[in-house]
């Protein structure tokens, strides 16, 4: 038995055999439960030692090797596959009261075992060719047989798919710089392509247009679910990469240009957001700023910005779980997501909308939710390095803030007097209900999740010490 | 441990009566439950004298690498004050709730017990990460119950202002702590960094919830002059107490004399409008202005002790006021008190008002001493209008008998906080300037009748097809705001359109190109 035929094999066949099952709940159900159950053994279950279980002894090796390659899960990856493996089942869990389980839970499944591959495959190069396999099957999951795909959807796919051939070329190349270290003209060459690879995947200012295109085009909820899943996973192959290479660690130009991209996504993310008309675009753009907070974390001492990060990974799936299901809810109810069709929305749908807006909120990093702690730990690290950074943070910060209360204040007005009615069904006010009290948990007591998260940094090698 | 108590007491209450909403909605002691409770959470704050000071602490935020403050609270004579204030407030809007028209209102009853649970712990903050959580969760109270209990959806709008405002306020408290980061330091409320000051004071004066002018009730005294006080007065408080938590040494900065004089300035227009107000309610926004004012100022000048007094005055004074909605000759006369409280004479609850120990900004003092008198003058005026008031015959004689109570209640903290209690008490303080503020309040109150300038203004809160000047800036704002847009979307569709593509590749080169000529 070994790890990666654990977290990876398994689910992916598991979700291949999901695939003919036609029965909403049935299939969130079962996804949701088999996630929690692979998130529970990814925590507690010991790798690279024998597990006695009566007379029978167990031991789960921690690589596999196939055709010549290698999958390797660490026993420190642990609580990150804890990590995204129960984050997948919220969204699971969600896909009922979403109406979307169908396709979402089997594909869902197969691109988070892909995504996961893509963190654990040696040598790394790989991993290239793990997400864009994870992005060719996710065009299934947002488009419909019923119309032709939209714009967002092939632009998705052609920058996702611009960021193999740079990550590839940049492994050449690496390897090249770690034959000959003095060759500072490889190195930045190196750096350059692998730094355009890394944009094209996580979507960097300015090739994140795509987001809000997607997110008008395409169902909320599993949009909402590859905006987690697919950055997540490449932050964490990100890191990875810093970790290996001491040169690009060290490098004084290279946090220059993480602080910088995260700034201009964060301040950009945050200024396009408070001037839309579209709660759609208005998530897609709190999302680019997640990841802009991500960047900036990752430009700080690795001692604070590795913590941070890691913070930052539970608020970010759960407020954007909670955004897109509650987008969902008011999409059902209403001609579109401009703001012209969902005023008033709130007495319609009160806790779908109070759900969209405690997300934005959060995303905003208002205090008491889930957002809150890792972003006043991260503005309070960045302004101990930099106050005009933490006055730019702060500029995207105010901009995430302006968008929530313009929608708030649509959601609430309405054209004539009308009753408090709560409209959603029992299962949507259910996982919305958990969700908001989860982002509250999360706001008041970021020490809860530490269990999960206290031990991450050890899986880097020299950015965790 | 106290602190818990009072909280606790007021928590369960309201969640209580929340529970009994849902399960009983016929329930008819929910008055008698929300009163005992409201009145036990008052007793126990009395409590708080046996173990003054007295820290308690939450579990520590982690990892602690990242997170250099987690939530503590202090109970000492300044925060007892303040909470005794809050406690009063919230017991008197429940007691005089019973002469109202929309008796019985368990909802607000909710609400109240909520607000002021949440205040106290405000009040109680040690440090700038729990103040900031507890306005966050007083400011999602009171959205949700303002947007509960406005009927008009329309007016929705002015919530979501009210709400936004306030949240400016978190945000700039949260600057200052960036600020003392940058600095190497850590911001905190017995030692702040000497820049961080000043951005306190802002904060505090941000938050106290007089943006938008009016509440979103235009057709619903009762629940402006029950409900309504009470966020008004809670949320003041919670937000005044950061004034008192400023040591005199860390207000000096550079733009301290330009506050001063906007202060003054905002002390003098706060006092005339009260002084004009047509009444107590429409003036309310006025009279929080001008005394959250005095207590700026008070705190700019190095007096924290001042800056409580005059906070728990405004809450306080402002509360028996706003809430007295009877016609009798003993309110008239009891209301009194009130002016007694804000008179700034020795052993008066603001007798530590016009204190200044470090002899710093001396010329604003007769701007604010004119300020205090026409809020003096303001107050007699609307404390002697019995015939705005609506009659008492028609209520059940039990009514008749508990209303006053709720007034009395109020009236004996605001003698109470003057003698027993904490540092401001039994002071006599720079009685010169209360006696002159007071002679100058006989003075305009003699001319009142006289000089027809110095007459009511009609409400102008009904007035809302007018083109005010708020209205102006509003659409500057939006005109400005559409202009900014427009721009932006124009980037968007460029980015967006058909040849999309190329120009993300153009755009990312440039930048590309822009910050390597940038880097070092």
């Amino acid at each position: 038995m070994n790890a990666p035929t654990i977290w990876i094999l398994t689910p992916a066949i598991f979700a291949i055999l999901l695939m003919p099952l036609r029965n909403q709940r049935a299939l969130s159900l079962i996804g949701g439960v088999f996630t929690v159950l692979l998130a529970v053994a990814a925590q507690f279950v010991p790798m690279e030692q024998a597990l006695r279980l009566g007379t029978l002894s167990l031991r789960i090796e921690s690589s596999l090797n196939i055709l010549g390659r290698q999958l390797v899960i660490n026993p420190q990856e642990g609580p990150l596959l804890a990590l995204i493996y129960g984050a997948t089942s919220l969204w699971f869990f969600g896909a009922e009261a979403s109406k979307s389980a169908l396709r979402f839970v089997p594909l869902g499944l197969l691109v988070t075992a892909l995504m996961v591959a893509s963190i654990a495959v040696e040598p790394f190069l790989f991993a290239a060719l793990f997400i864009e396999t994870a992005v060719l099957l996710a065009v299934p999951l947002v488009t419909s047989i019923d119309k032709p795909p939209g714009k967002g959807i092939i632009r998705f796919l052609i920058y996702q798919t611009l960021a193999m051939p740079c990550i590839l070329t940049s492994g050449w190349l690496l390897a090249g710089v770690e034959a000959s270290p003095g060759n500072l003209t490889l190195a930045a060459q190196s750096a350059a392509v692998l730094g355009l690879g890394f944009a094209f995947l996580l979507a960097v200012f300015p090739l994140y247009n795509w987001i809000p295109m997607l997110l008008e085009e395409s169902p909320p909820f599993t949009v909402g679910f590859l905006l987690w899943i697919l950055p997540t996973a490449t932050l964490v192959f990100g890191v990875g990469f810093i970790d290996r290479y001491s040169w690009l660690r060290t490098s004084p130009q290279f946090v220059t240009a993480l602080r910088f991209s995260g700034l201009l996504m964060l301040a950009t993310g945050g200024l396009w957001a408070a001037f839309q008309n579209h709660i759609g675009r208005i998530m897609a753009y709190g999302s680019i700023a997640e990841t802009g907070f991500a960047l900036l974390a990752l430009s700080l001492d690795s001692r604070v910005g590795i913590p941070i990060l890691f913070l930052l990974f539970p608020a970010r799936a759960l407020g954007l779980a909670v955004w897109s299901l509650a987008l969902t809810i008011l999409k059902e109810r209403s001609k579109s997501m401009r703001f012209s069709d969902v005023r008033g929305m709130l007495r319609i749908a009160p806790i779908a909308g109070a759900g969209l807006a405690l997300a934005s909120l959060s995303t905003s990093g208002f205090p008491l939710l889930g957002g809150f702690p890792a972003r006043l730990a991260l503005w309070d690290a960045l302004a101990r390095v930099s106050l005009t950074g933490a006055f730019w943070m702060g500029v995207g910060v105010i901009s995430l803030f302006a968008a929530s209360f313009r929608m708030l204040a649509v959601l609430s007005m309405a054209d004539e007097y009308a009753g408090w009615e709560a409209n959603e069904n029992w299962l949507q006010a259910l996982m919305l209900g958990l969700g908001i009290i989860g982002l509250f948990i999360l706001g008041l007591f970021p020490q809860a999740v530490q269990f999960f998260l206290a031990d991450l940094p050890a899986m880097f090698e020299h950015l965790g010490q | 441990m106290f602190i818990f108590i009072t909280v606790g007491l007021l928590l369960l209450t309201a969640l209580f009566l929340l529970t009994l909403r849902f399960m009983l909605p016929d329930f008819r002691f929910a008055w008698l439950t929300a009163t005992g409770g409201a009145f036990l959470a008052w007793i126990s704050v009395f409590f708080w004298q046996t173990g003054m000071p007295a820290s308690v602490a939450l579990p520590l935020w982690q990892p602690e690498s990242v997170f250099r403050q987690s939530p503590l609270f202090l109970a000492d004579g300044i925060a007892w004050a303040f909470a005794l204030s809050v406690t009063t407030i919230c017991l008197a809007v429940i007691i005089t709730s019973v002469a109202r028209d929309n008796f019985p209102s368990p909802l607000s009853w909710i609400g109240v017990l909520t607000l002021t649970g949440l205040g106290v712990l405000a009040v109680t903050a040690d440090n700038p990460l729990t103040l900031v959580l507890l306005w966050a969760a007083i400011d999602l109270t009171e959205m949700t119950s303002q947007m509960r209990f406005v009927e008009n959806p329309r007016l929705s709008e002015r919530v979501v202002i009210s709400f936004a405002s306030r949240v400016t306020g978190i945000l700039i408290l949260l600057w200052a702590n960036m600020v003392s980061a940058s600095e190497g330091f850590v911001l905190d409320f017995s030692s702040p960094p000497p820049r961080a000051g000043i951005y306190l004071i802002i904060a505090s004066a941000l938050r106290l919830g007089v943006l938008p002018i009016h509440l979103p009730y235009a057709s619903e005294s009762s629940f402006r002059r029950g409900f309504g006080t009470a966020l008004r007065m809670i949320s003041s408080g919670s937000s005044l107490i950061l004034l008192a938590r400023i040591p005199p040494d860390s207000v000096s900065s550079s733009i301290t004399p330009v506050l001063t004089l906007l202060v003054a300035a905002a002390a003098l227009y706060g006092a005339w409008m009260w002084l004009r107000a047509p009444d107590e309610l429409a003036g309310r926004p006025y009279w929080l202005i001008g005394l959250g004012s005095l207590a700026v100022a008070s705190a700019l000048r190095g007096n924290p002790i001042g800056a409580t007094a005059w906070s728990c005055a405004l809450i306080l004074c402002g509360g028996v006021l706003f809430l007295a909605s009877a016609k009798s000759r003993w309110l008239e006369t009891g209301l009194l008190v009130g002016l007694w409280g804000i008179s700034a004479l020795p052993f008066s609850l603001t007798a530590s008002g016009w204190v200044n120990p470090s002899g710093t900004h001396g010329y604003i003092v007769p701007f604010l001493v004119a300020a205090q008198a026409m809020l003096l003058a303001g107050y007699h005026r609307q404390s002697q209008r019995s015939a705005a008031r609506t009659s008492f015959e028609n209520q059940p004689i039990w009514a008749k008998n508990v209303y006053p109570l709720g007034v009395y209640v109020i009236l004996l903290t605001i003698l109470l906080l003057g003698f027993f209690g904490w540092e401001g008490t039994l002071q006599i303080g720079n009685w010169a300037l209360g006696v002159t503020a007071a002679f100058l309040m006989v003075g305009v109150l003699w001319l009142i009748p006289r000089v027809r300038l110095l007459n009511p203004v009609r409400a102008h809160w009904v007035r809302t097809t007018d083109s005010t000047q708020p209205d102006i800036i509003y659409r500057t704002i939006w005109t400005a705001y559409r202009a900014v847009r427009r721009l932006l979307n124009a980037f968007s569709n460029v980015l967006e359109g058909e040849s999309g593509i190329m120009w993300t590749l153009l755009f990312l080169v440039l930048f590309i190109s822009i910050f390597s000529q940038a880097a070092p």
